[in-house]
Formats: C-alpha cells, structure tokens, sequence
C-alpha cells in the first residue's frame, strides 16, 4: 500500500500529531461548531461506486485559511460480509485513519468530532477533500477487506450538515437501543478472545451481547467485525451448541471451546455468576465483584478506585486473586458495560445483591441501577468498613438483609474470654515453646506461690 | 488439581472475628491475602493460640498445604524456606522459595581453608536488576566419620555465618555430635536411607530438625522409606531421588520430573516433598580437569532448577561457574504475571553533551535493554519512565505512558538543565500520545522508529539534520 | 527438650482429665504453689515450630512400609511434527544426508514416557561478514571468520555441527546494502563447501528480505533450506518462495505467543506444518530467558493438546546468550570470561533443551560439544547407572 500520489505523508507516526490554531489551514467541526458528525452506513453492492468522493460545500481550498466549519464525514460500504451490525466498528477506525495523514489532526468521534487541517499540509498540496477521500478509503479497504466497495461524502454546507446531522444522530441512538437491546438467544454465535493469552494461558473470553469482555474494550459485535476482519486473528467465532441452563448461562459450545483454549484447565463456565464456574479473567479487567461474606453480598471495585474498600483491601491485592485465568468463588473481574446488562450476575441477585461500590462508578450506572436500590447501595463517601456496612444495608433494609439468617453472634466477645482464660490454665502449652530463633526473655519463677481470689474454669465449645 | 485456594474457604475456618492482629481489617481481607500466599498463617495468632480453633487450624493447614511441602531451615539469625511449590510450571503460577543453594565444605578440610570458604559462600553477593543475590545454606559432610571432630568443625562454621545449615553424613553419631553443636537452630539432617533411617528419624524427632531421605535412583525404595519415616510422625522431609552426572542424568532428571508430576498432578502425598540435587556429584569423576567438574556442577545444577530441584548441594563457590546459576534462579522465579522492572531514571550513554539527543522509553526490563544495546555506542540522554514494567505499546494502550508522565519525566530529571535544546525522540509505539507531549511538556517530540534498531538513521535524518 | 514437651503434654492431659465433666467450675481462695514457672516474652514475632506438636516415637512400625511408586504417565492427543531439511542426492539434492527436527510426542525428555526423540539439532552461526564476535568465540576460529564457506567448514569438520546457518546480514541496506546476486553466489560458495543442511538468513530488514530470500530459495532449489526468517510484518514472499522451491520456513515472533500462532496461521495459508519451525525468540540467560522458557514449554504442551497452530518444532538461536554482559565482560570479579561466556552460552541452551527446543543455533564449540553430550546422555537407554559417592569426596 503506498500513497505515492498523496502530497503528504501518510503513516503511523503522524498519530498524535497536534495541530496548533495559528498552523491550522481549516478547522472542521470542534467546540466551537454546533453540528458535526461522522458516519458509516452499510449499503448494497449496487448503491456505491467504488472509490467515488462527493463534496457538498466549499472544498478545502475554497475558504479563507483559519475558517471553522460545520462538517460531516459520511461513509458508505457494501461487501459481502457487511453489515449493519458492523457500522460502529468500522466508524471507529476513521479516528486513526485521519490521525495517520500528516498535518491532518482527528479528536473524539460520532457527534463530537473536532478535525484541524495545517496549512504546511494546504501548501503541500493537500487542497482538496478528495485527497483526504482517497487516503481513507484506501485504508479502510486494505485494513479490512471485507469492504469490497467504498465511497465518501464530504459536507461542508451548514444546512445540508444540520439536516444530515439529526439522521446521524438517529442511526446513532438505533445503534445503542440494539446493541443494548440485543439478547444472548437472539444471538448466532457468540465470540471468544484469546487475546490476553499471553499473560493468563488459562484464560479466555467469551463474549456474548449481553456479557461484555472483562477488559471493557470489546462487545459483542466487536467480536464479530473482528473474526470477520481478522479471521487469523485472535478472536473467533464460539458457536453455542446446546443451551445446559439459560438462568445460569452455561452452553456446550463454551464449555468444549473453554476446554480447548485452556488447555483442559477450565471445563464449565457459567456466564452469569460469580460463583461456581464462573467466567474467568486475565489482568484486564476493569472492575471485581468481591464477596463480603459479613453480609452475604457482593462489593464493587473498579480499576481506578485509590485506597481500602470496604473490605480493608485495595483493588491491586483483589486483583491478584482475581486474575491468572482461574475460577475462584467471589472474585470476579468484569467490565462496567456488563453492569449495565439486564443478566449482570443474575444468578447471584444482579443489584440486589451489591452492597458497595465506588462513587464514580455509581454515577456512571445510575442510570441502570434499578429506581429503588440507588439509596440503598452505599459507596465510600457513606461507609468504608464492614461494621459501618453492616449497619447501613440494615437501616436501608437493602434486599440482601434477607439473607441474612441469623444476627450475627457476639463473637467478639467470646474470643477475649478465651483469651483472657488460656493462660492461666494451660501451662507452657499456651505458651508457644520457646525457640531461640525468636531471641527475647526468659522469665524463670522459683518457689512461687500464687493466690487467688476466683479462678474459672469454663468449657468453651468448638467454633467453626 | 487447584492451584490456587480459594479465599472463601480460608475465610470458613478463621476465627471470623475481625479483630485485626493480624494487621488486615477484616478476616476476609486476611483469607485473601492467606490464599494467594502473599502472608504467612501464623500471623492469626488467635489460631494458633487458643484450643478452640485447633480443628480449624488442623483443616487449614491441610488446605493451604501446597503440593509439594515447605520446610524452614534455622540459624539463631536467619530462616530459609525450602520447597512450598504448588504447581508443576511456572506459567500456572509463579513458584515461591527460590531454590536454595548449599555451599559444601568437608570436615577434613584444613580449618582454615574451610572457614574461608565458609566466610567466601557466606558473604557471596551479586548486584542484578537493583536485587543483592547471595547464597543460603552451608552443608558440611563429615569425612572423618569422627562424631567429636565433626561437632567441633560444625560449631566453628555455625559461630562464623548467619547462614542455616545442613549436616552430611550416613552415621547417626556423627549427625547427633552435630545437631548437639547447633542446639538452637534447624539444621537440614542428610540423611535416611534404608540403613540408618530407624536411628535418623529418631535424631528428626528428638531434635525437632527437617531430615532428608535419599535413595538413590530407586523411587519404590524412596517412597517406602518415605512412607515409612512419615508412619513415624515425621513430615519435615526432603527428597533426594540420586544426581548422577554423565549417563545418569537420563534418570536423574527423569526421576524429578516424575517425582514433582506426582506430587502436583497427581496429587500423591507421599511424594509431596522438596527435591534435593547434588551437582556436587559432578566431583566424583577422577579423570577430569577441576574446570571440567566445575562446568558440569554448574550445568547440572542449572538443569536440576529447571527441573524442579528446591535445593542443590553445591562445591564450587567460583564466580564463573556459579553466576549462571544465580542468575537462571532469579529468572526462574519471578512472578510471570509480574513484568520485571529496571529502574526509572536518566541514563547517559557515551559521553553525551549539551546538544545530544534525548529519548525516551519504559521501564520494562525487556524493551530497556533491547533498547539500551542500540544506544550504547551513541553519546545520548535516555529517559527510563516507569510504567510500571509494562511494554511501550501496551502502556500507550493501557495508560501507564501518558504525555503527563513523560512531562513529569523531563521536570524530575533536570534534563532542561544539561542540554541546549528542546527536542525528545519518543519510540514508535508512542506516535499516538506524541502530540499531547508536546503540549504536555513544551519540548517537541521527534517521533522515533518502531524497532530501536533504526535510531541511528532516525536521528541521523530528524536531530542532527 | 523432648523431655520437656512430655512434661508438659502430661500435665495437660492429667489436667483435661480432671476436667472432663465440667463445664463452668468456680473456685474460691486458691493457692498455687509452683516449684518452677516459666515463660518467656520474645523480642520478634514468633513463628510456631513446624513439627506437630505431639511427636513422640510410637514405636511402630518395624520394619520398612513398602510402597510402590507408580509411573505418573499421561497420554496426548497430539505431538511435535517433524520437519526434515536438507535432501540427498536420490532426493534432488546435495546434502550427504538430511536432518529430521521435533517428531516429539511427549514433553522434552520424559523418558518415562517412552519417548524416543528425534535427536536435538545443532546449528553453527556463520555471518557473511566480519562482526564483532567476544573474544571467547573468536580464538577458536581466528581467520575463518572473515571467510564464511571456510568458517562453515570449520564448524563442520572440526565442531561437528548437523547444519549450518548462513546469516545474510550485510545485505541490510542500513548496513553495506549487499546486492542479492553476490549472496546468491556466496550461498552457492557454501553449499560447495559444507555438504550439510543449511539455514539461509536474511538480515531482518522488511523492505529487502522478502526479495533476498526470494532470490536464495531460488538459488537453492532442491537443497530444502530452512529460510530464516518469516515475522507477522513480512511473510507472505518467504512464504511463497519456500512453497515454490520446495523450503522450509522459520517463523519467528517476539516472545508473544498468541502472535505466534497467528503468524503460523497465516503461513499454513502457504506451506504445512511439515515445513514451519518456531523462533518464539531466544532472549539471553539474565535478560528475560524466563519469558523464552515459559512460552516454550506452553508451546510444547500445545503442541501435545494438538494445538495446530503450535505443533512445529522450535529452535532457539543461543548466540544471543551473548548479549548478556555477564557473558563477554572482561571483570576479574566475575572469573575467567574463557569459562564464564560458554557456560553462559551453555546454561541457555540446555535450558531451553529442557524446555522442548529441538534446534539449537549456536556459536561457541564448548557450549556446542556440551549440549551433544548431553542430549546423548539424555536420550541413551540402559546406561549404566552409577550412583556417585559425592559425600565422601575428600576436600576439592
């Protein structure tokens, strides 16, 4: 792939370039603009002529140097492997492809975007969008070639970007209502990654449209675009076989694929739970939910989160545990998208059975946390140990408070006594033997004689 | 087979109380910690100290037992532990207790030369990736088979090092002369075999020390001697399945490798037990050049690691021949889910001045020394910023190489002040955050090739111009 | 001491004997009189003593329990594939023999297994121009090394080596920029001097390896070379090449497993497994050998799982041990670097040996004659077995 024929460089070094406003030829978009967009539709073969760029409004060099525009990108593709569902994957890559051309700089994405041209790149030679039009396109179809036809759209006309904008921002909305909408049964196959093999060789995700990869980087149709992109590549189609238990989440097809991939070490996964077979994780995760058997529920943390939970452990120390491609009850790394999922650890109560997470996570799900659970779940600003928790969950009379079968014992109490007790009665054996490796004092009574006034003696029963 | 233990059954069988001695707030956060052995047991004093809990502690152990046992070995001042491994490979899980060395000295030795080669071993040190490596045990053999000679020359060791110690010899009267010298301590006894192993295992009992059984190139029999001393009540046992250089290293290492399979995947408790090797074997050949056995101790020794060895008896205390060895110990067990680390900081290279270049790379041992063999015959600046271990791209990606830290990196180093421009090259990976950088920083950022290997030309074509 | 312990274990057991029905016990007005009281504070946090508590000799049993150890055998679904390189004249050729590399169907070296391996191959590194070699390696070829076909000969006939890597390097157009047609001569100069299997390496510049070995797997057609290297930025032309003139390829990725298999996928696009050896990338012994070993042994175990992506066989090029400064410094404090280089060189290579490496590229004759005595050993059946006597040893 070369780009010769391009007056600019193009590569990846050019990726973080910034492009200053005093070099800045014509800003597209930014903060200061109402209305932007980008956008990919799938099309028929049909609809599209290959390689074809359309301008609607002036070109590059049509404006003053250090205009700002409104403007959108609009992107059409057809191939026999396209499709709908794979739109926002590949809108996605245009954020690199831009950055790649020299003197060309792309922020954010959707109706966000904020692009800068330079006038060094203007003087170069690149004066039209045309130019841009071709770079992207030839990468879009080297990169992925699935796409068998490709053309592009350029709007720089304030009504025509407005009017196109508001059907933008409606294919965008669709977009997320399906992607959240979509449920596990409706899916064909669901996808593994095995991407983090390297670092956990027992590990491997599946992921389903319900359940996102524990890193946070990679839905459901992620997976899809890339197995169909990238069928060499890491991440592959799981086919579902038979479904073993849907509450549970547990598929023949994931088990034997689990099997395969981790070398016979993880035979059954349950995709629901974190107990049990649960989904394993690498290191990447962005969240854990850890149990706090002091009241039966299960405490959020997420990556970011500096200091002791409410447990009196920080993230890394869970993270330890959590990670290396094992099933260990109470430990289980997730991603935040899969909290906001209709299965979120279902089989363990979902929300109900969250007792703590962080603020900023909070703020982030409030959205998806059920309407009557939001007061009740604390975060660190409300309590920060178990005592404190305890006492919370109860006085919000938070669901996990049924479970609860008994109130706890003093047991406190019971452990001084012991204490208190021991020594007294059970000679040197209470006493660890002295070794002289612990070096100290040796206190040596002759001829003694010790009074009492009371001594009792009590039975204390087995615990545990 | 589980590697790791589950933190909720720890959990059960605490005291549950949360009364904090341990040092973590609650039992929980204790269990958790417990189960990926990153604290001992023992710090639940409650556990061990009062009656009620003795089943529990009894089921704890049992569960927190790993495969393969771990002895502790003393010295008044020093404890080494031996063994302790819970799986076969070090991919499923790292592996705890580096194998210790045990430096050999005879008790025919002229004494002098015998204590300096003690102070030698004792006082051995190598510098490596900001760790001081040395050396652990000292293990004497009795030669003269005088029970009072071997007492006197192994009391004169103990008062010269910090270092535990193991006892060598087949004569129980010889080792009690010895373990009577280091009343106090835990010394390793070598050891049982299918002679002495009655009179042995009442020397372990009575003087409470960890006792290898050796039989060698015999399993059937190391494991009925095994079986044996454990229907005693011994636990505290090494194995020594026989090390034999040459054409026996076909089933010396064989041997190993079934031991430690049986033991980890097997699950045979009988063959639970830390593995001892003997390079020193590689003495025994008369006709060879001492640079000869020498080497093949050192090879054989680096074999028996890799091969699940958690101890090794060793005579040369050459640098040379013991170096490799060291050093494959320190590889061997780091964490593989931890990325090694260098230190972060300036580093020069040549003779750099006021107008050489500046770059920049992580702290991931891997990517700084491929790099640094690139930058070594330049007169250049090299900023090592820590990301935590991880490699350029996957810090870019994960947010441990941001423009903020490399900013950071520029201030906290003073490089402002030892050159006259403002120019960094940054690795190629890194493209993307390069912009930022320059925001970030003020400096301008060149950036460099993908592979160190091309830096030459870069800056040949982008610094000098 | 063990005195002491029964002294105390009896006065706990006569104590919990006069104990036995109670549950809550007052007593008023009590004296103690004690001949002796102990206890002691520690300065250190203690740790309890390891042995159980209530040791004591039973007396039992007699004699030796016996117990059989049982062979801990596992069977695989799969194995290492064998690759042979190099052909005889019957074969289109003009090797006197060929090399047969993995064939492994067990993890390295468990006898128990029954395995019988394929004998380890052994490589000798030869560059088309002179580089800086450390001293160590340099005294045992002098002149040679300046001319490649004479010190490819010198591995041979005086080293004993299986086969030969020719390593391209100058033709790096960052170095002297080589033009293809003088390799492809000096690739003809030493297949006329040496009569064994040969590796042809390029230099590891993607813009100018895919033509350069392109050109030498033309030049060698009929000889079956290892083409040395493809990597996941440049592999489809070595691919091609190799499957044209009938080669192997060298798949080589930096310590990155899941690149590996990747990278193998795209080349069993163009060639069987029969024709691919692994490079998971040898780094040196103190510079992240673990990473090698670990990824080497997981690949084995793959290739036992029958894992197709990873059922090549791999080989490791240990003249990079050498990079390691502990192995060609010159430091008095660090011994003689005569002894001290190879042995580094060594401990790599039987390492990875250990680890399932079934070709090994080497550079220095002491680490060379090392690994094939040991390999022999390793794989000699029925040897005598002597234990040796290391406790008597009188002072060395």
């Amino acid at each position: 792939m070369s780009f010769e024929d391009i007056p600019v460089d193009v590569g990846v070094i050019y990726e973080g370039e910034r492009i200053r406003w005093p070099n800045t030829y014509v800003e597209l978009g930014g903060p200061r603009i109402e209305y932007k967009f980008e956008i990919v539709k799938s099309r028929d073969m049909s609809e599209i002529e290959d390689g074809k760029v359309t301008i609607i409004g002036p070109d590059i060099t049509d404006v003053e140097a250090g205009t700002s525009l409104p403007f959108g990108m609009y992107i059409e593709v057809a191939g026999k492997e396209v499709e709908a569902d794979l739109e926002g994957v590949i809108e996605r890559r245009l954020h690199e492809y831009c950055n790649f051309i020299q003197g060309f700089m792309h922020i954010n994405q959707r109706y966000d975007i904020h692009l800068r041209l330079s006038k060094a790149s203007v003087k170069k030679g690149m004066n039209s969008y045309k130019l841009i039009g071709k770079v992207i396109m030839r990468l879009y179809k080297t990169d992925m070639p699935l796409i068998e036809k490709i053309q592009m759209t350029f709007i720089t006309d304030p009504e025509k970007v407005k009017e196109m904008h508001a059907e933008a921002v409606e294919i965008y909305n669709a977009r997320d209502a399906r992607a959240r909408g979509m449920k596990d049964d409706e899916a064909d196959v669901f996808y593994g990654c095995a991407l983090c093999q390297s670092f956990a060789p027992t590990h491997v995700c599946t992921i389903t449209p319900q359940r996102y990869a524990n890193c946070g980087a990679i839905s459901w149709f992620d997976g899809r675009a890339a197995a169909r992109i990238d069928p060499k590549g890491p991440i592959f189609a799981v086919e579902k076989d038979e479904c073993l238990d849907e509450w549970k989440g547990e598929y023949s097809g994931v088990n034997e694929m689990s099997k395969e991939k981790t070398l016979g070490e993880v035979k059954r996964v349950w995709l629901y739970t974190a107990f049990g077979y649960p989904h394993t994780s690498c290191g990447c995760f962005e969240a854990i939910a850890f149990y706090v058997p002091e009241v039966d529920g299960l405490g959020i943390v997420d990556r970011d989160f500096k200091g002791k939970t409410v447990n009196g452990l920080p993230f890394s120390t869970m993270a330890d545990t959590t990670a290396g491609g094992t099933q260990v009850d109470g430990f289980h790394g997730l991603s935040i998208e899969y909290m906001r999922s209709p299965k979120f650890l279902q089989v363990d109560g979902g929300w109900d059975r969250i007792v703590w997470l962080p603020k900023k996570i909070k703020d982030r799900l409030i959205d998806f946390i059920p309407e009557d659970l939001v007061d009740k779940i604390p975060t660190e600003e409300a309590v920060t140990n178990v005592q404190g928790l305890k006492a919370y969950l109860e006085d919000q009379q938070h669901p996990v408070v049924d479970r609860w079968k008994a109130p706890p014992e003093a047991a406190p109490e019971e452990a001084v006594e012991a204490m208190e007790e021991a020594p007294e009665f059970s000679t040197l054996a209470a006493f660890p033997r002295l070794s002289a490796t612990a070096g100290g004092f040796k206190f040596t009574f002759e001829n003694v004689r010790i009074h009492a006034d009371r001594v009792r003696i009590q039975r204390v029963e087995k615990q545990g | 087979m589980s590697k790791k233990t589950s933190p909720l059954d720890v959990f059960n069988l605490l005291p549950k109380t949360n009364c904090g001695k341990c040092g973590e707030d609650t039992c929980f956060a204790f269990a958790t910690k417990v189960a990926d052995r990153k604290v001992d047991l023992e710090l639940c004093t409650p556990l061990f100290e009062e009656k009620n809990y003795k089943e529990n502690l009894g089921n704890l152990e049992v569960l927190l037992r790993p495969a393969v046992r771990e002895i502790r070995l003393r010295s008044t001042g020093e404890e080494v532990r031996i063994g302790g491994k819970t799986v076969m490979f070090r991919h499923e899980f790292r592996y705890d207790n580096p194998t210790s060395i045990a430096i050999s000295v005879s008790d025919t030795m002229p004494e002098d030369e015998m204590l300096l080669k003690v102070k030698k071993a004792s006082e051995w040190g190598y510098r490596y990736i900001g760790m001081d490596l040395s050396l652990d045990l000292i293990a004497v053999r009795s030669n003269s088979n005088d029970p009072m000679q071997f007492r006197d020359r192994v009391k004169k060791i103990s008062d010269n090092t910090q270092m535990p110690m193991m006892l060598c010899s087949f004569s129980p009267e010889v080792i009690e002369q010895g373990l009577l010298a280091l009343e106090g301590e835990t010394p390793l006894i070598y050891a049982a075999n299918r002679e002495n192993w009655k009179e042995m295992s009442q020397l372990s009992i009575k003087y409470g020390c960890p006792l290898v059984v050796s039989a060698p190139n015999d399993l059937d029999q190391l494991r009925s001697l095994t079986a044996s001393l454990m229907e005693e009540g011994i636990e505290n046992l090494v194995l020594d399945p026989g090390t034999m250089p040459d054409e026996g290293l076909r089933d010396t290492i064989n041997n190993f490798t079934m031991l430690r399979r049986s033991a980890t995947r097997k699950e045979d408790d009988l063959s639970g037990f830390p593995l001892l090797g003997a390079p020193i074997s590689a003495w025994c050949e008369e006709d060879e050049e001492p640079e000869i056995k020498a080497w093949k101790e050192s090879y054989i020794a680096s074999m028996l690691m890799s091969r699940y060895a958690d101890i090794l008896i060793i005579n040369s205390i050459e640098m040379w021949s013991l170096l490799p060895i060291v050093i494959w110990r320190t590889n061997i067990y780091t964490d593989p889910v931890k990325p090694v680390m260098v230190e972060p900081g300036l580093r020069k290279y040549g003779d750099p001045g006021r107008d050489s270049p500046v770059l920049y790379t992580t702290n991931f041992a891997l990517t700084f020394y491929t790099v640094q063999e690139d930058f070594k015959d330049l007169d250049c600046y090299l900023l090592v910023i820590d990301t935590e271990g991880i490699s350029v791209e996957s810090a870019v990606a994960g947010g441990k190489l941001t423009a903020e830290k490399v900013a950071e990196a520029i201030k906290e180093t003073g490089i402002e002040d030892m050159v006259d421009h403002r120019k960094i090259v940054s690795p190629g990976l890194a493209a993307r955050i390069s912009g930022e950088t320059e925001m970030e920083s003020g400096w301008d950022v060149i950036v460099g090739p993908k592979d160190s290997a091309g830096i030459k030309t870069l800056l040949d074509k982008k610094f000098y111009q | 001491m063990a005195e002491e312990e029964r002294k105390r274990n009896t006065l706990d057991r006569g104590l919990l004997k006069w104990l036995e029905g109670v549950k809550n016990l007052e007593i008023e007005d009590v004296d103690f009189v004690i001949d002796r009281l102990e206890f002691t504070l520690p300065t250190q946090i203690f740790r309890p003593p390891l042995l159980p508590k209530e040791v004591l000799p039973t007396g039992k049993p007699k004699g030796i329990l016996t117990s059989e150890f049982s062979i801990p055998v596992d069977t695989y679904r799969g194995g290492v594939t064998e690759v042979v390189l190099g052909a005889t004249k019957s074969e289109g050729g003009t090797r006197s023999r060929t090399i047969t590399v993995g064939g492994s169907k067990t993890p390295a070296f468990y006898a128990f297994e029954d395995e019988k391996p394929n004998p380890p191959v052994i490589v000798g590194d030869v560059f088309d121009m002179k580089v800086s070699l450390p001293k160590p390696v340099r005294e045992h070829f002098g002149e040679v090394l300046e001319d490649p076909a004479e010190w490819a000969r010198v591995y041979v006939e005086k080293f004993d080596v299986d086969m030969i890597d020719l390593e391209l390097i100058s033709t790096d157009p960052l170095i002297n920029d080589t033009p293809i047609s003088e390799s492809a001569k000096l690739v003809e100069e030493v297949l006329q001097a040496v009569d064994v299997p040969i590796v042809i390496g390029g230099s590891g510049s993607p813009k100018k390896d895919g033509d350069l070995l392109s050109k030498m797997a033309e030049v060698a057609e009929g000889e079956r070379v290892l083409l040395s290297s493809a990597t996941p930025d440049l592999y489809k032309p070595i691919a091609e090449a190799a499957k044209k003139h009938d080669h192997s390829v060298l798949s080589w990725t930096s310590l990155d497993i899941n690149q590996q298999k990747e990278l193998n996928r795209n080349l069993l696009e163009y060639l069987p497994k029969e024709r691919i050896i692994i490079d998971p990338t040898s780094a040196a012994l103190g510079y992240g050998i673990e990473y090698a070993f670990t990824i080497m042994e997981r690949m084995r175990l793959s290739a036992l799982w029958a894992d197709e992506e990873l059922q090549m066989p791999m080989a490791a090029a240990t003249s990079n041990s050498w990079a390691a400064r502990e192995a060609w410094r010159k430091d008095h404090d660090l011994g003689p670097r005569n002894l001290r280089g190879p042995l580094w060189e060594t401990t790599s290579a039987l390492t990875f040996l250990l680890a399932g490496v079934d070709m090994f590229i080497m550079l220095h004759p002491a680490a060379i004659r090392t690994v094939k005595e040991v390999a022999g050993w390793l794989m000699k059946e029925n040897a005598e077995k002597t234990q040796k006597n290391w406790l008597d040893l009188e002072a060395v």
